[in-house]
């Protein structure tokens, strides 16, 4: 939920409950005023026929016909002798409705025997009066509440709007380019005291990105440079023809082992590189097409071993992927297939929409399978394998929210990654 | 270094050709430079921008080779300046640096070549030789050496005079042979330049073995001889026996 629509939903609800309890409490108190007002006149209507009883020491209904204002009925039997107010509600004859009423009942003696008298006062005009008090704050109040509610919502769009901007400045930072991350300064402090922090920690993560790219390029060529030197003496020193055959053995030992230390390094420093998601751009992948692609790479090693190759899509499996760690994910898994294959042996190429599966045929595994993308497992005893290649594709799967597993029936084994 | 230095070499075209090497590690430029001075080139080094700066504003160079990560400056200012002040020379980038972004940016200010190190002296030798054929004969030249002949536009191969049907990595083999005549050659160093880096196990060096052996056999069907030499534990050489 954004923030104001939060906020703005607090303020309805809260201002909801508040205007109906004012609501309620006008009404009461309107009510309250108007009974009080209309009982204290009933009380004087009460002293002025209790005086007129005391000087004429009669009563007729007649000389009060109008509306059955006062009812004067004889009393037989017990009552007790106390004034009440009650409502009630009387018959309109020219209205034909039932008019709300309050009555005053009290009893009193006339001409020696007892009567109850009512006394009674219409209230429909006090209701009129209530309803229409109450239909004024009704609106009034509905209004209010709009105009407030609306109010409120363009302040906080306002308030709010340094913090949506820094927010989209955030977003679109990257910590792999040199830009720096801005803001523009806003009138409140504490977006400033956000937007400084966030400054800092931008600045800190471009540092860091660039001092650990700068390290991986720079021991790259410290590490590489020694090892070409090496090379090269150990290709000036063969050219002599005199080498004994353990000079040739040392000699080829060496240059096996700088040949592998180079690989290694390679293969470290690009995981680093991968890790450190030095490969920023990136672009649609079709990963099955990319598979078929590479396969044409390795026609002299799949005819040489004779392999069978089996290909098959259902659909395509298109990615947003580094096109260099895409080809290095693909060149890596089909290697891997068709080094450890058999001669004679089979490769087969399940792609569809979302996966791709590289299955071939090869020694079964004495190891867990999972344990295979942990650095420097290797299978087989192959002295040219670093051990380092299904450890990358992982990492890119990883780097790429792909998933991938591993596994071995027998003599088959399979590679499925997918998204 | 190299006992063997009276040997006749194949590739005379090259005599006289002025090759630069911009390396700061002494030891490895040392070694470019005995490797091609072996096949007839003359060779100067720079061990330094400035040095490498000052020599090619001074004189004329064939091919340049080029290391990217220089103590005092950048190679691609090199390459940039040689671009504009000497644009008939061929250039090689060599370094350790191997982003696909590098070798763009290498291709794109305008070197021919861009190898990462380490790298085998054969190869450098075999890129220098083919960067220097296509910019001064416009490759069309034909390559020979005893009664080898390739015709380097067409692909054809003539041994005797007979024209003899190769595959394209048994071409390939030859050439780089060829390219090498009289060097030692390791089997990684075979493999890597028929199928590049990617094919790094001990199939890639079976393969080897069955190509060379079919480009021998193909050789001496034409009435060739046998130049193909094995050198046990490291590879092969061609040259005369």
């Amino acid at each position: 939920m954004k923030l104001l629509e939060k906020t703005s939903r607090i303020y309805l609800l809260a201002s909801l409950v508040i205007y109906v309890a004012v609501g309620v409490a006008f009404y009461w108190i309107t009510t309250f005023m108007i009974y009080d007002e209309v009982e204290s006149r009933l009380m004087v209507e009460k002293r002025d026929f209790e005086t007129y009883l005391q000087t004429n020491n009669t009563w007729t209904n007649n000389s009060y016909f109008v509306e059955n204002k006062i009812e004067v009925v004889p009393v037989f039997g017990e009552f007790e002798n106390e004034a009440t107010f009650t409502d009630t509600l009387i018959y309109n004859r020219y209205e034909q409705s039932m008019d709300p009423f309050r009555q005053l009942t009290f009893y009193t003696m006339i001409g020696g025997s007892p009567y109850r008298v009512a006394i009674r006062k219409s209230i429909v005009e006090s209701y009129k009066l209530i309803e229409a008090i109450s239909a004024a704050m009704v609106t009034f109040l509905a209004l209010l509440m709009i105009s407030m509610f609306f109010f409120q919502r363009n302040l906080s769009g306002k308030l709010w709007r340094p913090f949506y901007d820094s927010l989209a400045r955030i977003k679109n930072f990257d910590w792999t380019k040199d830009k720096k991350l801005e803001f523009e300064s806003s009138e409140i402090s504490e977006f400033n005291e956000l937007d400084e922090v966030m400054v800092k920690m931008a600045s800190k993560m471009q540092h860091d990105y660039k001092s650990l790219r700068e390290f991986t390029e720079n021991a790259s060529h410290e590490i590489q440079t020694p090892l070409a030197l090496i090379n090269a003496r150990v290709e000036q020193f063969i050219q002599s023809q005199d080498l004994s055959e353990n000079q040739t053995h040392w000699i080829e030992e060496i240059y096996h082992a700088a040949r592998r230390m180079s690989r290694l390094n390679q293969g470290l420093l690009l995981l680093a590189k991968i890790e450190n998601q030095q490969f920023t751009d990136q672009e649609p992948i079709d990963l099955a097409a990319l598979i078929i692609a590479r396969l044409k790479d390795f026609e002299d090693i799949i005819t040489h071993k004779n392999i069978m190759v089996h290909t098959e899509s259902t659909g395509s499996f298109v990615k947003t992927i580094s096109p260099a760690l895409a080809e290095i994910m693909v060149t890596n898994l089909v290697s891997n297939a068709i080094k450890h294959n058999y001669n004679d042996g089979k490769l087969t190429i399940l792609t569809g929409a979302n996966y791709f599966v590289i299955s071939n045929t090869g020694h079964e595994l004495k190891a867990d399978p999972g344990r295979l993308f942990e650095r420097f497992k290797k299978e087989s005893a192959q002295a040219e394998s670093v051990g380092l290649g299904l450890a990358i594709v992982k990492q890119i799967c990883d780097n790429y929210e792909l998933h991938i597993d591993y596994r071995n029936v027998d003599s088959l084994h399979s590679i499925r990654v997918f998204a | 270094m190299f006992p063997d230095s009276g040997a006749i070499f194949g590739a005379h075209e090259f005599t006289e050709m002025k090759v630069l090497v911009v390396e700061d590690e002494k030891g490895l430029a040392e070694s470019i430079v005995d490797y091609l001075s072996r096949e007839g080139f003359v060779c100067e080094v720079a061990n330094t921008f400035w040095q490498a700066d000052e020599k090619i504003s001074l004189y004329q160079y064939d091919c340049t080779i080029v290391d990217l990560t220089l103590p005092d400056g950048d190679g691609f200012n090199i390459v940039q300046t040689l671009k504009k002040i000497a644009a008939a020379t061929g250039i090689i980038i060599i370094s350790a640096r191997n982003t696909l972004e590098d070798k763009i940016k290498g291709l794109e200010i305008g070197s021919d070549d861009y190898m990462t190190k380490p790298f085998h002296l054969s190869e450098l030798n075999a890129r220098v030789k083919s960067l220097i054929r296509r910019r001064n004969f416009g490759g069309n030249n034909d390559m020979v050496w005893k009664e080898i002949r390739v015709q380097l536009p067409s692909r054809k191969v003539f041994i005797d005079e007979k024209d003899t049907v190769l595959s394209r990595k048994e071409y390939d083999l030859l050439l780089y042979f060829l390219s090498n005549i009289d060097v030692a050659l390791t089997k990684e160093a075979i493999a890597e330049h028929l199928w590049g880096d990617h094919m790094d196990s001990s199939d890639s060096l079976d393969m080897v073995y069955s190509h060379i052996k079919n480009l021998r056999r193909k050789i001496l069907e034409k009435g060739g001889k046998d130049y193909i030499q094995s050198i046990y534990g490291i590879g092969y050489k061609f040259t005369a026996p």
